[in-house]
């Protein structure tokens, strides 16, 4: 069989500032989990970064060796999966598994160890934290461990935490106490986060910004309450119109025409362009710059044309 | 007046938890003791399912919604109530005597990568039951059959000899639900058949779904968590919490005006993409494995309102002046 190389994310680009919190939207097959992944080089075998840059301040993230690595995951830049149950080790204690956590990045003793876990599981407001520590994670809940995960993420106190669907697994009542509780502490702390979602509900409660990612490129960027109320690209309009809150109840709903394409059958040209309605032969031959429509920055022709046009009559009527 | 399809009454299920017969015995004061445990999934549920209509079922993880779709279908036998399909009871069949039920209700399961057998081809999984429930029917008109039941959920015929892993979930997910359609029932269960799938395709497989309702003058019975789902769809909604059923209602009734404590503070945790609402009612502890049969209101160990009474005595559900009916203490005497 011949050797492919496929490539899940072209020409990424951008910049989380300080104390800022994004979110990265996008069906399955985006490429949003490996965005997350690679920024702290977690990508598994074979993929692997071909070009660009990573920036940590200003150290290159991408060109680091394991040990530097270790120095920055973890300690500079934390990471929440989707399934807690997954994350934590089944066979240790709650307590075992943070303390390890401080112990190999710190040279502190075992007992300040503990102190600093327990009093972060008392931070992320689990009960009676002492009786926790000793606890293994089977006997805790969905909603529980996942507040293990976040004090986890806490105690090497990280300038960024990427959250990769942290609250996929859990019920409503429960995420919406663990987005509060995202949110009051990456306030509290100044903590920037990633929130990998694909719920765009979830994302207008915590994020300030919201990039939009559709096979592998990102289509939208731009401040999440306006891209909201006012999509431009015409994939975030199909995505938020096909929310079934988006129509009178009992009518149809606005569904989008096909599926996400393959990473083996990338579509040529913008990559939307099968299931866009407004696609036109440029679209299916050329790739689309990013242009700020007022709005938020749009990989789209659609856009670039009518803001053209709207320029052009402006410039008459002047 | 909407005809009854189906009809639960005093819905009971518990699961042991200790099975072996040697597991149950307990040294107890200085006696060997037989002790049984199990949990309660169900502890008395009423419920009518009408003709053509679509009942939503909506609740936390645990609270035994997905019970109560598997013990309606049959898939799993209740431990005390009835259930009535018509005029005729279906909670004690046996195979055979099942076999014409299995006809008139199908399911669609939550994971369409799980309930499609990856060894069968969409032409196989659809032919069997048609064959099996249509022995009379020669093979070019089963698999006409088949041909017009993909087309119609909108995967091509010409894909028939295609294997499961070769679709998408979506895909897979109207498949699932051409097999259910198969043997043209009347009462389709669906458990949780959105949540494996993305948002444009989670449109796809539920405007499908309308279509079909029309159709075919469905019924279903609809479980889920999401609740704007539930919003667009149902006709009526009953919230389920750990076993019982708390709050029926009209959609619209549901959605203006929740009345039971805990279906508020459900309402409140919807992540909405406006802005300007308000703070999520927070509710204290989580869902509680019912291993004892509880004793008073299911909720009150997270009800901000429980009183003495809520811990003494469970209350029952009673119809309001706006069409719902709900069960809770506090409502009935206007404490809330």
């Amino acid at each position: 069989m011949k050797k492919r190389e496929l490539a899940a994310l072209i020409d990424v680009s951008f910049t989380l500032n300080r104390g800022e919190r994004i979110a990265i939207v996008g069906e399955s097959g985006a490429g949003k989990s490996i965005l997350g992944f690679s920024i702290v080089n977690l990508i598994s075998k074979p993929g692997y970064i071909e070009s660009g840059s990573i920036k940590l301040e200003n150290k290159e993230l991408t060109t680091m060796n394991l040990r530097q690595l270790q120095e920055v995951r973890g300690k500079r830049i934390a990471m929440i999966f989707q399934d807690p149950m997954m994350t934590l080790n089944p066979v240790l204690t709650i307590g075992n598994q943070l303390v390890e956590t401080i112990r190999s990045h710190t040279n502190i003793s075992y007992k300040d160890a503990r102190n600093i876990a327990i009093e972060k599981l008392h931070n992320v407001q689990i009960a009676s934290p002492e009786k926790r520590f000793d606890q293994y994670p089977h006997e805790l809940s969905g909603g529980m461990r996942q507040r293990v995960i976040i004090a986890s993420v806490l105690l090497l106190n990280p300038d960024i935490i990427i959250a990769d669907e942290p609250t996929t697994a859990l019920d409503v009542t429960i995420q919406a106490e663990i987005l509060q509780l995202l949110l009051t502490i990456c306030q509290d702390n100044g903590v920037a986060l990633v929130l990998i979602s694909h719920d765009l509900g979830v994302v207008s409660k915590v994020a300030e910004r919201t990039l939009v990612m559709y096979a592998g490129h990102i289509v939208e960027e731009g401040p999440t309450l306006e891209i909201i109320n006012d999509p431009q690209h015409p994939y975030t309009q199909g995505l938020l119109n096909a929310l079934p809150q988006m129509t009178i109840p009992g009518q149809r709903l606005n569904q989008i025409q096909g599926s996400m394409p393959s990473l083996a059958e990338r579509p040529s040209g913008c990559a939307f362009h099968p299931r866009c309605p407004y696609a036109t032969q440029k679209c299916k031959q050329e790739q689309p710059q990013f242009i700020y429509s007022g709005v938020s920055s749009v990989a789209c022709f659609i856009i670039e044309d009518m803001l053209n046009e709207f320029t052009d009559t402006d410039k008459e009527a002047l | 007046m909407p005809t009854p399809l189906i009809q639960i009454s005093g819905l009971e299920k518990a699961f042991s938890t200790n099975e072996s017969w040697l597991g149950q015995w307990r040294l107890r004061q200085g006696k060997l003791a037989r002790h049984k445990e199990s949990v309660h999934a169900l502890n008395g549920v009423n419920l009518t399912i009408n003709q053509g209509e679509t009942l939503c079922v909506v609740g936390e993880t645990g609270c035994g919604k997905s019970t109560l779709a598997r013990v309606i279908m049959g898939l799993t036998s209740p431990s005390a109530g009835e259930i009535h399909y018509l005029d005729q009871r279906i909670d004690q069949l046996n195979n055979r005597q099942r076999m014409f039920f299995r006809r008139r209700m199908q399911m669609v399961f939550q994971n369409p990568y799980a309930s499609l057998n990856p060894r069968m081809t969409v032409y196989q999984t659809l032919s069997e039951p048609i064959s099996f429930h249509n022995p009379q029917l020669s093979q070019s008109s089963v698999d006409e059959k088949i041909d017009e039941l993909l087309e119609s959920v909108g995967i091509s015929a010409s894909s028939s000899d295609r294997y499961p892993h070769e679709f998408s979930g979506g895909q897979r997910q109207r498949i699932s639900l051409a097999r259910a359609l198969s043997v043209e029932p009347d009462f389709i269960v669906a458990d949780e058949p959105l949540s494996a799938l993305d948002v444009s395709v989670q449109a796809q497989v539920l405007n499908l779904m309308m279509d079909k309702q029309e159709e075919h003058n469905l019924s279903y019975l609809f479980i889920t968590h999401d609740l704007a789902v539930v919003e667009h769809f149902a006709t009526r909604v009953a919230v389920m919490y750990l076993g019982r059923i708390c709050e029926l209602s009209p959609t619209k009734t549901l959605f203006s005006s929740p009345k039971h404590p805990y279906t508020q503070a459900l309402l409140s945790a919807i992540p909405r993409l406006d802005s300007n609402t308000a703070q999520p009612i927070r509710l204290i502890g989580e869902v509680p494995t019912p291993t004892e049969k509880p004793i008073g209101c299911v909720f009150q160990a997270r009800c901000p309102y429980a009183n003495q009474r809520c811990y003494e005595s469970s209350p029952s559900m009673t119809l309001q002046s706006d069409g719902s009916s709900v069960a809770c203490h506090a409502i009935e005497e206007g404490r809330l």
